[in-house]
């Protein structure tokens, strides 16, 4: 009976959630395809956001429905990937983030291990690692690198140790070299600024 | 004392026991009247309906069966897979560019459905070629281009490439965090 009783109510939700109205910017050659892709990610409570975008982008960037369809198409893929390699509890912004890392080359390893040792979210950390390989520096270092962060750094440490590593880069630093001075650098700031919020007094 | 209505009582008994002969053309006559009433079927399905939906009846069930169905038809309402966990804070976010001989630059992103007609950016000043845009971010990451004059995209020079660039027309990448 409780299974009957989910079952009907998964059906009503899902009836009520028809096709996304923004799907009809769409061409009449894609628009079915995207939709179809959209409806299979939300049946396998998958995020749907991130596919509606990626086809809107596609449109308004007046690209080919084939490849609007490829794109979409890939990008469900590869948050379906994330999910497996973060677990059931991620939340959207981090399974989009985790697809673009696994997509920039990413072992699915670090993103199991990242889960693991992180509290907080890891859009950042993950959003960090992906942007670090599009500059250049080696997957395994910059997989390395945040790793030793993602503990203890907040969010805007781990801004901060991106933006280092880019400067450096910038500034003629071999790419895991940089990585590896700014993620030693940033671990001495986190220490400090850890140790600094914990002797900071509490609400009374 | 008692004695009058003792009598009375034993009368109304045997008066009770005597045999009764009942006329053998009774029944017959009793069915001729029922098949004259006027016929009211769909009425009786009908109140027969009602009665059966409104009857009140005993349902046997464990405290832990309710307890999953209550939990089931939770996480049913309140589970949608594009929500967030917790409430996101929003920060405002700005965004500038530099775009030369423009006459109109828009900002174009996953924050504002890839509509060129949302998020229009603003000059500095009048004579120079400087465009700025403020909109609201929630944390995410989140995709986004300036397209100028209507035709030509222009990536964010001061942001990071987005990598899987499928459609030819390059694209940045602004994360927004929470801590």
């Amino acid at each position: 009976m409780t299974l009957l009783l989910a079952a009907t109510l998964v059906a009503l939700q899902a009836a009520t959630q028809g096709p996304d109205p923004r799907l009809q910017r769409l061409d009449s050659i894609s628009r079915p395809i995207v939709t179809a892709l959209v409806d299979s990610a939300r049946a396998a409570a998958l995020p749907t956001e991130p596919l509606v975008q990626r086809a809107l982008e596609g449109t308004t960037k007046r690209a080919t429905p084939d490849r609007i369809v490829a794109a979409v198409r890939r990008l469900a893929l590869d948050l379906g990937h994330a999910r497996d390699a973060l677990g059931p509890t991620a939340s959207p912004t981090e399974l989009v983030a985790a697809a673009a890392a696994l997509r920039a080359g990413a072992p699915p390893a670090t993103l199991t291990e990242l889960r693991r040792i992180r509290r907080e979210s890891l859009t950042v950390p993950l959003a960090v690692l992906t942007d670090l390989v599009g500059s250049g520096v080696p997957v395994d270092s910059a997989a390395a690198a945040v790793l030793s962060l993602a503990a203890q750094a907040r969010d805007a440490d781990l801004v901060e140790f991106r933006r280092a590593v880019e400067r450096d880069i910038a500034l003629g630093a071999p790419p895991a070299s940089a990585t590896a001075a700014a993620a030693a650098f940033a671990a001495a700031a986190v220490q400090v600024n850890a140790g600094a919020r914990q002797q900071r007094p509490g609400p009374p | 004392m008692f004695e009058p209505d003792e009598e009375l009582i034993e009368r109304v008994v045997r008066q009770l026991r005597r045999p009764v002969t009942v006329d053998a053309g009774l029944d017959a006559r009793v069915m001729e009247q029922v098949r004259r009433l006027p016929a009211r079927r769909a009425a009786g399905a009908a109140h027969a309906a009602w009665g059966w939906l409104t009857r009140p009846r005993t349902v046997p069930f464990l405290p832990l069966g309710a307890l999953a169905v209550a939990a089931v038809f939770v996480a049913v309402v309140l589970w949608r897979p594009d929500r967030p966990s917790r409430p996101a804070s929003v920060s405002e976010f700005g965004f500038v560019v530099v775009a030369p001989r423009a006459t109109t630059v828009s900002l174009v992103g996953d924050f504002n459905d890839w509509d060129a007609a949302r998020t229009p950016m603003q000059r500095v000043r009048k004579d120079e070629s400087v465009w700025t845009a403020v909109i609201p971010l929630t944390p995410g990451r989140y995709r986004y281009a300036f397209l100028v004059d209507g035709v030509r995209w222009l990536a964010d020079p001061a942001a990071p490439a987005a990598r899987d660039d499928e459609y030819g027309a390059p694209s940045s990448v602004v994360t927004v965090g929470g801590s």
